[in-house]
């Protein structure tokens, strides 16, 4: 053997012994260098902002090392790593003062969720049969890139969308620019529990097209109609906080206790917590606060000029509501009189009150009346900008920082009233699109079936999700370009209400990303570079947008205007009360049916967090089910018992689920929460439940064109006894002693 | 002076939203057992929110009561355990150590209040779901009885601060997960042994009762009644 050949034997065996040192590549543990100085053992707070809803809460993050297992350049490994341990509501901040709400607290799911969506995907199977490949981001972000070359070439670019959530960030403003300087249409939002009837009534009461902010704290009688307020409405948190100030502990009104009455068919669990429970008929909200506002300028309690605008906007008001004497609303509302000239003297006399209006009462096909009648009666109880009343969280960035978007469920204020039976914005916007983008909304399962909004999205050529999961509506898109969860990038938010002063919240990353995804807004940035006729974003990242000065960058002429200005004001016109419509005659359809907001899943965008799923909701003690809610007496009338199957058939549809018998719903009205039923939404909310939505008539809201979510009335039929799918963490000891000796599940 | 815990609950200001239970399951690593395990009632919450209707509509009445464990000073749970896995620290909590639990199971069946949980099966957190795992409270295996510790990791922690920079714990320094959360502030922690302390004070309170206080257990939580404004 010469020293040649040595050499090369013993470069083979040294090989063939490395190789078999790593044996099974499973047992491999490679550890990369940790880029995190962190020290272990020692939490770190870092700040961020809840993306579940629209109030848009500060949140402090507790960081930690952990042991991440990653993937660098094609080589798996571990690391350490900071990541998110915990999410606490940050006490500095004005909306969440240190509290957060359930859904709040399992947000961290999102970033950990095992099903999230891990690198770019292009679809390969059909669409909807989920069959995606692996791409890289520079093929998904091409090919999105020549989508829209091919749009620009034929000079179609008004034929691209973008469907969003409907918040106002920085991160649509980002969208919208986008848009506009390639000449597309502003972003379209999407959102089932929108409230834009409410910001259309405040508008015209108040000029100010917002959600409003109420100072619990300093309210000495607060009456709220049909808003959840301590739950899922608006701003939960910053309400729950002024909530705990209004009952105990405060500091005015000599440490007295406010007054709390709430309005609404059925007990929710904001109505839980109020002194005295007014229940009032399906749609008739408004009559009542006008019924109250009648006694208080029939007996000179308050003059019916200190309404001004919001007074003239009703029909008949400085004639002192004429048709709303106490015996008229008794008729209308089922609320008796005398209760009414009760309840008007404590609005007059324990002053700081105010009166909210959200949720179902705006959900009819009169719900902007109802808006405008209790708008009214807060001017009149001059409780609006009053200490103890209602606010309007006032804006860093004028003109009123506009979300720029369109809202999807009205035309925007300056287009003519829509009539029943128009396209609704979102569909008509889905018609008119080739290339769809969609941002964390999901139209399919938020959208009654009459609208055929999975037809729509069939006739699209391409549709593209930023989504982390696939879900109803994602698994339709043909490319997949997932964000980071929030917790993983920079964040911004400006909530539109729940604070007294303006507030705007930007944060940084709480930990680096542990997937292949990328941030949507670097993504836009990135595509707009790629693009032939220069659209390019006059920012390098989101990252430098949010740094840099708001006022530096003002949208180009292109940019929707944003609602809400002064001079966008339409005249005043008053407003008479107009009947309820409902879908379904009360013959065939005897029950009002409330689908309504889940303490868990709010509109069901929450529904795949294990802690979700498994907290227990806070009037029924449900887990991981649907139900319907039923009045005992009507229970018992129809030989109905706890668990029981139902079919609920309204003109659309009929839906299977078991019943809850629940004392605090009126006896013909019968409720539902929305979360559950989704097709698709990651394995713990798939095909769970049955979706009310489903069956809800496309009714719209007469003047604005919004969905009626609270108009449809159904008919209930026993399908058969329980089927074991209706969980509750309430009741007997369910325990078989001898389970798991014979066999284990 | 040793420190003596305790909580109150305010009824009057506490909504029932149901943030105290999932701060709960975040911050002590408590198991998600799925649907069909919670169908057989083994769903595991160290803090539910119970719920007692009143009356029949439309005058009807709906009110919430967040029960944990309520720490009692004389304990049904305690006497009970062969192993002394339920036992009674010095500073008045009930601690179960888990190392010495065998899953006899007599301890959920003495304490009156229904607050102790058993792990039927192994965790199971599907990765990454288990990078969420807070590293101050250990993971609980099968065969193991689980309950409120009060956050006793949040107690000792704060502890051990205050006696590294030499100094006495504050009033409100220590808040477990379900009272951070409470965006009400329904729920107060605190040392009863300050009778300067909010939760002393609290307690003392003219609306403080405890639950099945005629049981003799002598809780050290006290529910402050919810009053009506008629």
């Amino acid at each position: 053997m010469d020293r040649r050949d040595f050499i090369r034997l013993t470069a083979v065996t040294g090989t063939s012994v490395t190789l078999a040192s790593c044996g099974n590549p499973e047992h491999q543990l490679i550890r990369f260098v940790p880029d995190d100085d962190l020290v272990p053992g020692v939490a770190e707070f870092k700040p961020s902002v809840c993306p579940l809803c629209r109030a848009g809460c500060g949140l402090s993050v507790r960081v930690m090392e952990a042991d991440v297992e990653t993937v660098r350049n094609g080589q798996s490994g571990v690391v350490k790593m900071g990541v998110a341990k915990k999410l606490e509501g940050d006490a500095k901040h004005p909306i969440s003062r240190g509290g957060l709400c359930p859904r709040g607290q399992a947000a961290i799911q999102i970033t950990y969720h095992p099903d999230r969506l891990t690198h770019p995907m292009k679809r390969t199977g059909a669409r909807g049969t989920g069959e995606y490949k692996e791409v890289t981001w520079d093929e998904a972000i091409a090919e999105l890139a020549g989508q829209l070359i091919a749009l620009a070439d034929a000079r179609d670019q008004k034929s691209l969308a973008l469907l969003a959530r409907p918040r106002r960030s920085r991160r649509l403003e980002l969208f919208a620019e986008f848009l506009a300087r390639f000449g597309a249409p502003a972003p379209v939002g999407f959102e089932l529990f929108a409230e834009d009837v409410l910001r259309r009534a405040n508008a015209r009461s108040f000029g100010h097209e917002q959600l409003p902010t109420f100072d619990l704290a300093r309210a000495k009688y607060v009456i709220a109609f049909g808003a959840d307020f301590l739950g899922t409405w608006n701003s939960p948190v910053s309400q729950n906080a002024g909530y705990g100030e209004m009952r105990q502990g405060r500091q005015v009104h000599g440490g007295s206790r406010a007054k709390f009455v709430h309005v609404e068919p059925r007990m929710s669990l904001t109505a839980a917590s109020a002194d005295e429970f007014v229940p009032a008929k399906p749609g008739t909200e408004g009559v009542l606060a006008l019924g109250l506002g009648h006694i208080i300028i029939r007996n000179k309690l308050r003059s019916a000029d200190a309404a001004g605008r919001a007074g003239a906007a009703i029909d008949g008001w400085s004639a002192g509501l004429a048709d709303y004497t106490p015996e008229n609303v008794e008729k209308i509302t089922g609320v008796a009189a005398l209760r009414i000239e009760r309840l008007a003297h404590e609005l007059v006399e324990f002053r700081p009150s105010v009166a909210i209006i959200g949720g179902a009462p705006l959900a009819h096909t009169n719900g902007l009346f109802n808006a405008l009648a209790v708008n009214a009666l807060n001017a009149l109880l001059g409780s609006v900008g009053e200490p103890g009343g209602m606010f309007f969280t006032p804006s860093l960035q004028p003109p009123a920082s506009g979300p720029g978007f369109s809202a999807a469920s009205h035309p925007p204020s300056q287009a003519a009233p829509a009539s029943a039976g128009q396209t609704q914005p979102l569909v008509a916007s889905l018609q008119s699109s080739k290339v769809l983008l969609i941002d964390d909304a999901n139209p399919v399962f938020a959208s009654p079936k009459a609208w055929k909004v999975r037809e729509a999205l069939d006739r699209i050529p391409f549709i593209v999700s930023f989504g982390s999961f696939l879900d109803d509506t994602s698994i339709h898109a043909d490319l997949i370009l997932p964000d980071h969860s929030f917790l993983e990038t920079w964040v911004d938010s400006m909530p539109e209400s729940g604070a007294l002063e303006a507030v705007t919240t930007v944060a940084g990353p709480a930990m680096k990303p542990l997937h292949n995804t990328r941030s949507t807004p670097d993504v836009v940035i990135e595509l707009a570079g790629k693009l032939k006729s220069p659209v390019a974003l006059p920012w390098k990242s989101y990252e430098e947008m949010l740094k840099a000065p708001a006022t530096s960058h003002p949208p180009s002429q292109a940019a929707p205007a944003s609602a809400g200005q002064a001079s966008h004001q339409p005249p005043v016109t008053s407003h008479q009360y107009q009947e309820p419509h409902f879908d379904g005659d009360a013959a065939a359809f005897p029950f009002h049916f409330l689908p309504y907001a889940s303490q868990a899943f709010l509109d069901g965008s929450a529904a795949h967090l294990p802690w979700l799923q498994e907290m227990p909701d806070p009037l029924t003690s449900a887990m991981w089910s649907s139900w319907i809610e039923i009045n005992p007496r009507t229970a018992e009338r129809l030989g109905l018992a706890l668990g029981d199957l139902v079919d609920v058939t309204s003109s659309q549809g009929t839906l299977r689920a078991p019943i809850v018998i629940s004392p605090g719903i009126a006896p013909d009205v019968v409720a539902m929460p929305v979360g559950q039923g989704h097709e698709t939404f990651t394995r713990y909310a798939s095909k769970r439940g049955v979706n009310p939505i489903e069956i809800l008539s496309p009714l719209t809201e007469a003047e604005t064109g919004a969905l009626a979510w609270a108009a449809t009335r159904v008919k209930i039929t026993r399908a058969g006894d329980g089927d074991g799918r209706l969980i509750m963490f309430a009741g007997e000891m369910r325990e078989n002693p001898f389970e798991g000796r014979r066999q284990e599940k | 002076m040793a420190h003596r815990w305790g909580m109150t609950v305010d009824l009057d200001r506490c909504t029932g939203c149901g943030a105290c239970v999932t701060a709960c399951h975040a911050e002590n690593n408590i198991a998600v057992v799925g649907d069909a395990q919670a169908a057989k009632s083994r769903a595991m919450h160290w803090i539910r929110v119970e719920r007692y209707w009143e009356g029949d509509f439309p005058d009807v009445r709906l009110k919430f009561r967040p029960v944990m464990c309520q720490q009692c000073d004389a304990a049904p749970c305690e006497p009970v355990c062969p192993t002394y896995a339920s036992h009674h620290t010095e500073e008045g909590l009930n601690a179960q150590v888990y190392n010495r639990c065998i899953g006899t199971r007599y301890c959920a069946n003495a304490c009156p209040y229904n607050v102790r949980f058993f792990d039927f099966y192994n965790p199971q957190w599907p990765k990454p779901l288990h990078l969420q795992l807070n590293p101050d409270v250990s993971v609980r295996e099968v065969g193991v009885m689980e309950k409120c510790t009060f956050c006793v990791q949040r107690i000792s922690a704060a502890e051990i601060d205050a006696k590294a920079e030499k100094r006495e714990l504050k009033d409100g320094e220590i808040t477990p997960a379900c009272v951070q959360s409470c965006s009400a502030k329904a729920l107060v922690f605190g040392d009863l042994n300050d009778p300067e302390s909010e939760v002393s004070r609290l307690s003392r309170s003219t609306r403080g009762a405890k639950l099945l206080e005629e049981l003799g257990t002598l809780p050290k939580v006290t529910y402050l009644a919810r009053q009506t404004q008629v």
